[in-house]
């Protein structure tokens, strides 16, 4: 086995914008996003409108309509999910214009003393490679393994976004 | 994600049966033989079923990973009869197209 396995650093976590600044919110702002909030605001308040419709006329003796109160407010309360889970997923995902800029930021390497300092960073994650040898074909581990690979690629992102 | 495909598609089926139930014999019922029997019952059915449909689109558009309007799309289509059995199909193609299972991937014993 290698002494020294190479570590990585993950530096998205330091270099992408936090969700819930003003940054951050830009994005939420744009032509595609006014249309989804408008989107969303029409259909929750016509579905609202239509079960109230519906109490209305189980009121007057249509039992059948209290059913249909009921629904309509969960599809309402579904379109809020539905936007509200866009919205996280937005702001958490890294934006392509703060990315380039902090690439080409690391200084010359004229002056050791500057340059050693750019070179260290303070670590934030490392990220294991797998071994190259085939190990034991176990594929619970494999899969458990693709699991802590993908966590580890999604910063911010919860265990239960796991796509497997 | 073949379980969610499959749970899709199970309430996808039935979602799109109880439909042409309610539009092909329980509206001619209810409109022109003045029978709501049927519309009261399969009409309630329906609303709930759907609910538990558009809870397996969304999970099946999570996992797989598809964005917002394909998700919206494959909503909107367990509203419409007969259509729905045309997007299940689709889904299904899309699903079972895209996933080339990835290689296991060992570690190192220590």
């Amino acid at each position: 086995m290698a002494p020294n396995p190479p570590v990585y650093y993950d530096t998205v976590s330091e270099t992408t914008t936090r969700p819930g600044t003003l940054v951050g919110m830009k994005r939420l702002w744009t032509p595609g996003w006014i249309v989804r909030h408008a989107a969303m605001v029409v259909l929750v308040v016509a579905f609202l409108a239509l079960g109230w419709w519906q109490v209305s006329r189980a009121a007057a003796g249509n039992a059948i309509s209290w059913g249909y109160a009921i629904e309509w407010p969960v599809f309402a309360g579904f379109v809020v999910f539905v936007w509200w889970r866009e919205v996280r997923q937005t702001l958490r995902a890294p934006s392509a214009d703060d990315a380039p800029a902090t690439a080409p930021a690391r200084p010359a390497a004229s002056d050791p003393a500057t340059a050693t300092r750019a070179e260290v960073r303070r670590p934030v994650r490392a990220s294991r490679v797998p071994a190259a040898t085939a190990g034991p074909d176990d594929p619970d581990l494999a899969e458990y393994n693709r699991y802590l690979r993908w966590l580890n690629d999604n910063p911010g992102a919860r265990p239960g976004d796991y796509p497997g | 994600m073949g379980a969610a495909l499959t749970r899709y598609r199970v309430i996808a089926w039935i979602v799109g049966v109880a439909l042409i139930l309610l539009v092909v014999i329980g509206m001619p019922l209810k409109y022109g033989f003045d029978n709501p029997v049927l519309v009261e019952t399969v009409g309630q059915a329906h609303g709930f079923l759907y609910m538990l449909y558009l809870v397996a689109a969304f999970d099946l558009a999570r996992r797989a990973g598809w964005p917002l309007k394909r998700m919206i799309l494959v909503m909107l289509a367990g509203t419409v009869p007969f259509v729905s059995f045309y997007a299940e199909r689709r889904v299904s193609a899309w699903v079972t197209a895209v996933r080339p299972e990835p290689a296991p991937e060992p570690v190192a014993p220590r």
